[in-house]
């Protein structure tokens, strides 16, 4: 299917010229989210300005019978933003505005395409912030956050982003815009907002988004411990947990990724040690001391090596460029690796990681492991010699037994990525053929003709996830394959 | 004709007397208590097939405001799936069957040190299924957030006897759709639930209430309430001076307003410092144990409210918002969890103009009971009932799950 002109000029009618992009060059931008490895290429990208330009476009999509698929920063690891089927991709990035906030109350209606650290740096003069904090937070939008209701470091303690969203704005596959939620935190009737959110642009495009917002903490400690294994580092995530204590962040980060890491930006990571334990806490400054004092009690009784408490922010920023850096430190290896998204119930993280670094082993590959240990969120990477196919082809099935390793301990495929293109497939390894009917039968009722960004989550079998045949007829499923150039400032993890 | 237990799928002593399933004064013509997810199943199957109207019952808190069903075919009791499937306290996730009371389960986790982030009226019947599924809350709605906030994943039974499970239990999850968050607040209308994850709390060290006589300048003053929202109470309730009796020792005075400070014992001293600051000396100050008891009593309230009992929602968070109603006499009756901006009243004939006087100041009706005292709830743009109504047609295609009941 290629769309006319007579197309582009209905468009063009409906958004000025500036909102339609057919180019080549423009078309092969929005061909792939960050899961660059799957493209497709879109008939046109439009870049609306408003709730009522998205409802025109998406009537005017319904009218020719093409697909919608929305868009945000393309920050995306799961091919979630790719137009699969072609047709319409959706770029909310014009629709950038915080709308109105309400400090008292603590909300602020703003619009999908705000960059989710904008909305927190303008709040901070009111002593507010948005809570979720992906990894991509510099650049990924709050409207993408919705969709694959995104996480992040410090979701551990305070939730993930639906916790933080109350009301939105939702143009429906029918495009009427219809308001779900609001600002009070109850509604009445089925909660339609919370199927909404994560449903990775497959139900309604969110066009504007009430966030609750949280008064910043007053305090916050942040240190970072060194383990002779990482099985002790991760007893002690249990032990502070048990302990009553729910720090802001829990992560770890094994050897392979510090050292590399260490080589490149020299922030002083312990290198000699097996794993490497940030914790951060915050709160109440009366809270701080007691608090610290016992995670410092635990890390000793599970064996720590050394403990470095952030003096002040500048240090604190330094340990947390270190992690938020793993992914550009892999990069600087020239290596391909694959990335997963698993998760293992946070008891079951020693075990997850030692059967992780076997399967590695065993397949003579090298693999990183740096994760957000406090909810059992991990983030394994394979590495390979990108022009050995054999390597790739084990590091992909270690990919999978990977996944299969979460699920069998009662995780799940995907903690914050999504599911997208890339692990359709082993969502019939994760569910029943039953609860995926179900899954397609609410899909249905949102988007009878499956309209918007048809193909994803769901692994085919019909209806909506029809445009999945692909992945059934033996193209294979490639987990997260990523050739990352040299580049600290993405993609994240 | 009569119907049988065999009828249902179910052996004969799963049978119960219908007697004690009346809604609105009407009997449903059997009864029965399932023993497994599989069971409940295969009820609504046969009632599938056999196109009967089902009503799911957990404790019946809620459901004896309920309203008489058109019809009324089966009662679904559920309470004999009341197993905590799996409770591991260091990952702070529990999963248990939908029938246990939700006073059990705060139990079992409170014996861990934990706390399990649901409330409801009459917590020793309230079944962990009739919590979500009437998304009810209490005092500290906004700091443990709604049954949705909590819920991990279900398993749930769809009108067509179709047994699925959604989400995980596991406290990061975004594979597929998140069908079970939906069922938060669909009142048994859209599945039954009956196996839930949820994400849990490390119990605080220390607890307090502080109870203020406030006189109504005083509830009217925003400056004085400014502050508080900041630090976080655990809740903030406000109550009418018809429950004057809830709180012996006090001041007979236009309201009631109860802080409620639950973290370590540091902060809540802090937090009780700021809170005296701004509204002067309490009248009674409660620790602990005295602390939680008075949780447990104005968490009920809202459950003696009557003969009609009327709940909003609103983005609200300190009493100041109550100031320009202060003064109608149904405020007499309110019960205000300040935090979250949910207020019940109970308004006996007046009910229509108590939401239209509340309305104009940001409350919105979001339940009645009887359900048709203040009609209509929040109007919908017309794309979301008709939206509602596939999703049912959808997730119960024979119209077995009864919707009369909670019609407004």
């Amino acid at each position: 299917m290629s769309f006319t002109a007579s197309d582009l000029a209905e468009l063009r009618a409906l958004l000025g010229d500036d909102g339609v992009l057919a180019t080549d060059a423009a078309l092969f931008t929005y061909e792939a989210d960050a899961l660059t490895i799957e493209r497709f290429r879109p008939d046109v990208v439009v870049l609306p300005r408003s709730t009522d330009e998205v409802a025109a476009i998406v009537r005017w999509a319904n009218a020719h019978g093409v697909p919608v698929t929305p868009r945000g920063a393309g920050t995306g690891l799961a091919g979630g933003a790719t137009p699969m089927q072609g047709g319409v991709v959706l770029s909310l990035n014009r629709m950038g505005q915080i709308v109105s906030v309400d400090p008292d109350r603590m909300f602020a209606w703003v619009q999908p395409g705000l960059v989710n650290l904008q909305l927190s740096q303008q709040l901070a003069p009111l002593g507010l912030y948005f809570a979720p904090d992906p990894a991509s937070q510099q650049v990924s939008t709050v409207g993408g956050n919705v969709a694959t209701n995104a996480g992040g470091p410090h979701c551990l303690k305070y939730g993930v982003t639906f916790n933080h969203i109350l009301g939105a704005v939702v143009v429906l596959a029918d495009g009427s815009a219809v308001r779900l939620g609001g600002e009070a935190p109850d509604a009445p009737n089925d909660d339609l907002l919370g199927v909404v959110c994560g449903s990775e642009g497959t139900l309604g495009i969110v066009t504007e988004i009430c966030v609750r917002l949280m008064p910043k903490p007053a305090a916050v400690e942040t240190m970072l411990f060194d383990f002779p294994s990482i099985v002790d580092a991760c007893r002690t995530v249990s032990a502070v947990i048990a302990a009553g204590i729910v720090p802001a962040a829990m992560e770890i980060m094994d050897q392979h990724t510090t050292q590399l890491i260490e080589e490149w930006l020299h922030i002083g990571l312990p290198t000699d040690a097996a794993g490497v334990l940030l914790i951060e806490i915050d709160g109440p400054a009366e809270s701080m001391r007691g608090q610290v004092d016992a995670v410092v009690a635990h890390a000793k009784a599970h064996g720590t090596g050394s403990i470095r408490i952030a003096k002040d922010a500048a240090e604190r920023a330094a340990i947390w460029k270190g992690r938020k850096s793993a992914f550009g430190a892999y990069g600087r290896t020239q290596k391909g690796f694959y990335i997963m998204d698993g998760v293992v119930p946070r008891t079951r993280l020693a075990e997850a990681l030692e059967t992780i670094v076997g399967l590695a082993d065993r397949a003579q590959l090298a693999s990183g492991n740096v994760f957000h240990a406090g909810d059992g969120n991990l983030h394994p990477h394979i590495l390979f010699d990108p022009d050995d196919p054999k390597a790739q082809a084990d590091a992909l099935e270690i990919s999978h037994e990977i996944l299969r390793m979460c699920i069998r301990m009662g995780g799940a495929i995907s903690g914050e990525h999504g599911v997208g293109i890339e692990k359709r497939p082993m969502m019939s390894e994760m569910f029943a053929e039953a609860d995926l009917a179900t899954m397609e039968r609410v899909r249905r009722a949102f988007d009878p003709a499956c309209r918007l960004n048809p193909g994803k989550i769901l692994p085919g079998g019909g209806g909506c996830g029809e445009g999945a045949r692909s992945a059934r007829e033996g193209i294979p499923a490639r987990i997260g394959a990523m050739f990352p150039r040299e580049d600290a400032e993405g993609p994240w993890i | 004709m009569d119907l049988s237990t065999h009828d249902l799928g179910l052996d004969a002593a799963r049978a119960v007397d219908p007697a004690g399933y009346a809604l609105g004064g009407r009997t449903p013509r059997h009864a029965v208590r399932p023993a497994s997810r599989d069971e409940v199943a295969q009820v609504l199957s046969a009632a599938a097939r056999d196109r009967l109207v089902v009503v799911p019952w957990g404790g019946g808190v809620q459901l004896a405001r309920a309203g008489a069903p058109a019809r009324y075919d089966v009662a679904l009791d559920l309470r004999a799936l009341d197993r905590v499937v799996e409770y591991e306290p260091e990952d702070l996730t529990l999963t248990a069957e939908c029938g246990i009371p939700i006073a059990t389960l705060a139990a079992t986790v409170a014996a861990r040190g934990q706390e399990l982030p649901l409330e409801s009226p009459h917590p020793a019947r309230a079944t962990l299924g009739g919590v979500l599924a009437m998304n009810a809350s209490g005092p500290r709605r906004r700091q443990l957030g709604g049954p949705r906030d909590r819920l991990l994943g279900a398993r749930f039974v769809l009108g067509d006897g179709t047994l699925a499970h959604t989400g995980g239990k596991v406290v990061k999850n975004v594979a597929g759709h998140a069908v079970h968050r939906m069922l938060c607040g669909s009142r048994g209308t859209l599945a039954v639930l009956v196996e839930a994850s949820l994400k849990l709390l490390p119990a605080p060290a220390r607890r307090r209430a502080l109870v203020f006589a406030l006189p109504g300048w005083a509830l009217a003053d925003p400056a004085r309430w400014a502050p508080i929202p900041r630090i976080e109470p655990a809740w903030l309730t406000v109550l009418g001076r018809e429950h004057h009796g809830l709180v012996g020792g006090v001041p007979d005075t236009a309201a009631i307003a109860v802080v409620g400070l639950e973290d370590d014992g540091a902060w809540v001293d802090r937090q009780s410092a700021i809170v005296c600051d701004a509204l002067g000396a309490p009248a009674l100050t409660l620790e602990d144990a005295d602390a939680i008891a008075l949780r447990a009593r104005v968490t009920d309230l809202p459950q003696a409210l009557g003969p009609v009992c009327l709940r909003f929602a609103s983005p609200h968070v300190t009493p100041a918002a109550l100031a320009p109603v202060a003064d109608q006499t149904w405020m007499a009756s309110a019960v205000f969890h300040a935090p979250s901006g949910g207020l019940w009243l109970a308004t006996g004939t007046g009910a229509a103009e108590a939401v239209a006087v509340l309305g104009a100041h940001g409350f919105t009706l979001i339940d009645a009971s009887p359900a048709d005292a203040a009609a209509p709830l929040v109007p919908e743009a017309a794309a979301v009932p008709e939206l509602r109504a596939r999703l049912r047609a959808a997730l119960d295609p024979h119209g077995v799950l009864d919707r009369g009941t909670w019609s407004s």
